[in-house]
């Protein structure tokens, strides 16, 4: 079990953080001598806000680029990155924004000091993980999880898509020629956890920290 | 041993790698290279199997899938084995081991054999039908030793312990068949910059062309087929999957494609898939599945030493092997001197060609001559002779149209009989896809129906056999499916290299299926049309006679193209003979209808890796680490695995639960209730949203308060319920159960996207984001102002029914005063990677109280205790709130209509007499009534006793000291105090009193203090 510990601000109590994939102890695993043409990280720990409004409200546009410091994408299935900022398209009227631990709470307060009308965010910090899986490999070990068409031609970078992976739903995104994100959620992390390890055996699994 | 028809230095094979293998317990010698038929051929075993319904011995026939008799167990393990393997298409590897799947005791000695030959002529089509129906008790007698006499192959005993995966693929163009066709196809499409898979079940790409004599661009055709490939190879975007078979064509150019990756290599390797099937989505398929070779049905047709005339070509040219050493060939067409060519070239004896034919004239039957082969012109194989093997042909003079025997028959001595009645496109998936195969006189065979499918064909598959032409078509097709799916821009710039052939000249083919005998059908001897089935034209002669009309009808009667070879080889023969018998032409007549798969495909491919604990996804709270190490037993509840108990040592389930219970109804427990379904509401509508949605009125529920709620679908009937706090007058957050979470989502999103897009509303949901511990009973306010900070627990700052901000060990946290178990209780809420840490803590602080952790069952018996429901338990949506008594939960004065209050005005669920949930208590206090026990009034009453409801929740209560259980009894509201019954299938009949369903704190003053 990793013992990560965290000092709130408002508390000066220790207080023991553990993302969705802690049990798998990932940090040991990646000591360990690997080989393998698939790479896997879990990105722990990062601020996640869902945010809802409608986009052609150009004062709900103009408030949220103002806080954010970019505009919302509004091609289907688009992102942007700015400023240790991800903000991913999930819907006409969605999208989930990624920030370091710690920031979303932060950053919640501010666009909730700014924005009026009719909004929705919420944080959901808790209830997922990101997965980096990357090698050469990594494509393939996607194509036997998941339907959709993970081609470069169709599924570029930058490019994310919400879609069935195994018997779970994950946020996909391609971050380069061999690299992908996975947005999991927590509940369903152990059995992707399992499965990725399965599906990446004949390639030799490389856990990085 | 030596492979005594083994052409030395001949074919694809290697001669300078032997393997050793052993068929049937006995050890041979074969060439890497070599397919296990190849194999058996080149050591003359003639007898590989027995058939189904005479235990005839049968050899091999061809050379392809559409073998119907070399169909093996491979394997030496019960773990590894595979059934039903064709020996035709299995590659050799060193220490194979395989056997023959039919033959009882063996094929050699038959016990079945001596049954065939005597009920040979007693066994007519129906034979099973009409012998073993009655007495209809001793069916499955009958069935174990028909079984284990006939049957094809056997399901392995042990578990597989290899890997099955699948692999997704989208590309422009498919090409199913690496033949001339998919391989010209491929190159056309793939020089265009195209997205090309080429699948091929064959272990090198070539198709015919891998024994073909016919030179492409002058040069072997071995040459061309391997420049291809290495320019395919070099393509950046074209995929090659040799050893692939397409199994399944469907919808959306859907294509099922399984590949053995390591069945080649040994029965074992251990670290790779052994199969896998690939999943493609294509813009555009071509079908270059090419033809097969239809053999000529005569007399003892199935005897070792027939075969497909083009088989002996593949043996000869590709494997090295000359089954036999003198040949009798009979065909209807050109092609088949082909093979007679062949085997002169390997040195063998050609006692005679046969053509049935009287005046052939093409280029083969002119080189044959030349040759000095003896022909027989006007002529028909009419019945080979042999006991285990072929030993003779008996040749007769024909009409000219084939139909009549018009002189005496003469006996050829010979091993080998070989036939070719034509070509018979292999129209398998385009049938996938719901086109029926049409008749073409031209090329007397049946060619693809018109598809929906976005597919284009080439060569074979269309009845296109000249070896130009197939390439000219691929060419075609594949440059025609590149344009269609975007390359056409460039397809100007891009020219396909000409392929040059000449085609020898060939002259029209004749419509032959069977060869007539002197005999009538039905007297001569056995002419096959189905192999695997024992299906002969005299067979199929009688179905009709007996009124088969339909040829659906007359294949289900006679089991025509049942086997695993689906009649690859026999149903066009059978469909011609089933034509003549009825008068009708074979278009009339005709075809069945082929479906999915094209050859058998594995479970372990079809499975995957959805199997075992990857089977389907286990859902865990961040807690659960903790669960496992203090022993909880689990219930799976939805796919989440939830704490059931906790048990200590030396307890079972019963004595763990009593003790849970009275834990919390004494000092303090605790639950893991993480996995309640929580949605996140914002937006101006929320509240307007909720009162519409909930049976109950949300209009004045304030921040900071909380409130409990039935949902309705349309009909009136309860599907969910949970508690909704409110945190601000734009801001719900809704629970839902464990199991309806999901569901309820799309349901508000449903409501909310189609009827009431109106409304201002957005929803989340935070299932995962929250981890959710119940601390209850008397010392929960206790425990938790031990770790609480920023917060007030007092019953008058903190009252029931609220919720507040709070630390908690040092994490920001929501607190519910919400009840479950009717005692005073602290629902936390804690981001979850905060969970267990925050669980932990309350397990610190709380041991002072020997707080408890307890699960499921005692979260179930607590409830019960104070009569709460469990939507899914005891409701099962034909239940009202009204049937719950749960008016109090039913807002009678909202201004707005909510989801199912119309439906409660329908006569029936107004009416009074409808079931209703209520308490029961067994008059014998220790013992619990099953839940599900029927609820009768009169327990005397004759059979069949009327049923007026049944237990729904039945527990031991261990605070009360007596069992409690809740029912729905009709009427049940105005029957209290009466006494019902419960027949059991055990005999006994209990009896129960109907009371109020709470049982405990019926006041409900332990939660409020």
């Amino acid at each position: 079990m990793s013992n990560n510990t965290a000092k709130l601000t408002e508390t000066q109590t220790d207080v023991r953080v553990e993302s969705p994939l802690y049990h798998a102890n990932l940090a040991a695993l990646a000591k360990k001598d690997q080989q393998g043409e698939v790479v896997l990280r879990e990105k722990a720990q990062l601020g996640h806000l869902v945010l809802r409004g409608n986009v052609n409200n150009e004062l709900f546009a103009k408030t949220v680029e103002k806080v954010l410091g970019v505009a919302l994408p509004t091609t289907p299935c688009s992102s942007v990155e700015h400023n240790q900022l991800l903000v991913q398209w999930l819907a006409p009227d969605e999208w989930l924004i990624i920030t370091e631990g710690g920031r979303e709470g932060p950053l919640e307060a501010r666009l909730r000091e700014h924005l009026t009308g009719h909004y929705s965010l919420v944080d959901v910090s808790g209830g997922q993980t990101v997965l980096a899986l990357s090698g050469p490999k990594a494509e393939l070990v996607i194509r036997k999880s998941c339907h959709y068409d993970v081609h470069m031609s169709n599924l570029p970078t930058g490019k994310c898509v919400g879609t069935t992976f195994a018997k779970s739903a994950v946020l996909l995104r391609r971050t380069g020629a061999d690299s992908f994100e996975l947005v999991i959620r927590r509940s369903f992390a152990d059995y992707l956890w399992m499965w990725l390890q399965d599906a990446s055996r004949e390639y030799g699994l490389v856990i990085e920290k | 041993m030596s492979q005594q028809y083994r052409l030395q230095g001949r074919g694809r094979v290697d001669h300078g790698k032997p393997l050793s293998f052993i068929f049937n317990g006995k050890t041979y010698q074969g060439l890497a290279g070599d397919t296990i038929a190849s194999a058996l051929l080149a050591n003359g075993v003639d007898v590989v199997g027995r058939s189904f319904k005479y235990s005839r011995p049968r050899g091999i026939m061809a050379a392809g899938a559409e073998e119907p008799n070399c169909i093996l167990q491979v394997g030496s393990t019960e773990a590894t084995m595979i059934p039903n393997i064709r020996g035709t298409q299995a590659e050799l590897y060193d220490g194979l081991t395989a056997s023959s799947t039919n033959g009882w005791p063996n094929v050699d000695k038959d016990i079945m054999g001596v049954v065939g030959k005597l009920g040979g002529s007693m066994m007519p089509p129906g034979f099973y039908y009409k012998t073993f129906m009655y007495p209809e008790s001793m069916w499955p007698t009958y069935e174990k030793m028909i079984r284990k006499a006939a049957g094809l192959g056997r399901v392995p005993k042990d578990k597989d312990p290899d890997t099955y995966d699948k692999l997704n693929h989208h590309c422009d163009v498919l090409v199913v068949g690496g033949g001339a066709a998919g391989l010209a196809a491929a190159l056309a499409a793939g020089r265009r910059g195209a997205r090309v898979i080429l699948v091929d079940e064959q272990n090198e790409f070539g198709g015919h062309l891998l024994h073909s004599t016919q030179p492409i661009n002058g040069q072997a055709p071995g040459l061309w087929v391997a420049n291809a490939v290495k320019e395919l190879q070099g393509l950046p975007d074209v995929t090659l999957l040799p050893r692939s078979t397409a199994a399944g064509y469907y919808d959306q150019n859907f294509v099922t494609v399984l590949e053995r990756r390591t069945d080649h290599l040994g029965e074992r390797v251990s670290g790779k898939t052994r199969q896998r099937l690939h999943r493609i989505r294509a813009r555009r398929v071509v079908l270059a599945t090419g033809a097969h070779e239809r053999p000529l049905v005569y007399g003892n047709n199935d005897l070792p030493g027939n075969l497909v005339a083009g088989a002996l070509s593949t043996y000869v040219n590709r494997y090295g092997v000359a089954p036999g050493n003198s040949l009798v060939l009979m065909t209807c067409n050109d092609y088949g001197y082909q093979a007679a060519l062949d085997w002169l070239d390997a040195g063998r004896k050609l006692v005679a060609v046969v053509d049935s034919r009287h005046r052939p004239e093409g280029a083969r039957y002119r080189a044959l001559k030349a040759r000095g082969a003896r022909i027989y012109t006007g002529h028909g194989v009419i019945e080979a002779t042999g006991k285990k093997r072929v030993t003779g042909a008996r040749v007769a003079a024909l009409s000219s149209d084939g139909s009549q025997v018009t002189g005496a028959a003469e006996q050829l001595a010979c091993d080998t009989i070989a036939s070719s009645g034509g070509w018979s496109p292999v129209v398998h998936l385009t049938a996938h896809t719901g086109a029926r195969p049409v008749w073409n006189d031209d090329i007397i065979g049946f060619v693809p129906g018109e598809s929906v499918q976005k597919q284009l064909l080439a060569g074979g598959i269309q009845g296109t056999y000249a070896l130009s032409a197939v390439l000219a078509e691929g060419l075609t097709a594949g440059r025609a499916a590149a344009d269609a799916t975007g390359y056409g821009d460039i397809s100007a710039q891009v020219q396909d290299a000409g392929i040059k052939t000449e085609d020898p000249q060939e002259d029209a083919a004749q419509a032959l299926f069977l060869v007539p005998h002197s005999k009538l059908v039905s007297r001569a001897p056995k002419q096959f049309v189905d192999y695997q089935n024992d299906v002969t034209a005299a067979g199929i002669e009688l179905a009709v006679r007996e009124g088969f009309e339909s040829i659906e009808h007359i294949k289900r009667y006679t089991a025509m193209g049942f086997g695993t070879d689906q009649g690859k080889l026999g149903n066009i023969n059978g469909m011609a003979i089933a034509a003549r018998a009825m008068g009708k032409t074979i278009p009339e007549t005709g075809t069945t209808v082929f479906r999915p798969n094209y050859t058998p495909v594995t479970f372990g491919a079809l499975a995957g890796r959805d199997a075992h604990h990857l089977f389907d996804p286990a859902r865990f709270t961040a807690m659960h680490a903790w669960h496992v190490n203090n022993g909880a037993e689990f219930e799976d509840v939805g796919q989440w695995k939830r704490p059931w108990y906790f048990p200590q040592t030396g307890e079972d389930m019963h004595q763990a639960v009593n003790r849970e219970c009275l834990a919390v109804r004494n000092s303090v427990g605790i639950l893991d209730a993480s996995t309640l379904g929580k949605i996140d509401i914002q937006g101006a509508d929320a509240r307007e949203f909720l009162s519409r949605i909930y049976t109950n009125a949300w209009a004045k529920l304030s921040p900071g308060n909380c409130r409990y709620g039935l949902m309705c679908k349309e009909d009136g009937m309860v599907f969910d319920d949970g508690v909704t706090a409110c945190i601000n007058d734009n801001h719900f957050i809704m629970t839902t159960t464990t199991g309806g979470a999901a569901g309820v989502l799309q349901w508000l999103e449903l409501w909310h996207q189609t009827e009431w897009p109106e409304l201002e509303v957005y929803f989340s949901s935070v299932t995962d984001h929250w981890s959710t511990m119940t601390v209850t009973g008397p010392n929960s306010r206790k425990v938790l102002e031990k770790i609480c900070e920023n917060v007030d627990l007092s019953g008058e700052a903190f009252p029931f029914m609220g919720w507040r901000d709070a630390t908690v060990a040092g994490v920001k946290a929501r607190i519910f005063r919400i009840s479950f178990t009717g005692e005073l209780s602290f629902e936390i809420n804690v981001q979850a990677n905060y969970g267990l840490h925050t669980w932990e803590a309350v397990m610190e602080a709380g041991a002072e109280f020997n707080i408890t952790p307890y699960g499921t069952e005692t979260m179930h018996v607590l409830r019960a205790e104070k009569g709460f429901i469990i939507v899914g338990q005891d409701t099962d949506g034909s239940v009202t709130p009204f049937d719950l008594g749960m008016d109090w939960c039913v807002g009678k004065t909202k201004p707005f209509p909510f989801i199912g209050q119309r439906s409660w005005s329908r006569s029936d669920t107004a009416r009074t007499d409808r079931k209703q949930l209520v308490g029961l208590k067994c008059k014998e206090a220790n013992t619990v009534i099953p839940e599900g026990a029927q609820i009768v009034l009169d327990p005397n009453h004759p059979v069949p006793v009327p049923m007026v409801g049944h237990v729904s929740s039945s527990y031991y209560s261990a605070s009360l000291g007596h069992n409690i259980a809740m029912g729905v009894v009709k009427g049940g509201l105005n029957r209290m105090g009466e006494t019902v019954y419960c027949p059991l299938a055990d005999g006994r009949v209990l009896e129960a009193e109907i009371t109020s369903p709470i049982f405990y704190d019926p006041k409900g003053e332990r939660q409020h203090v």
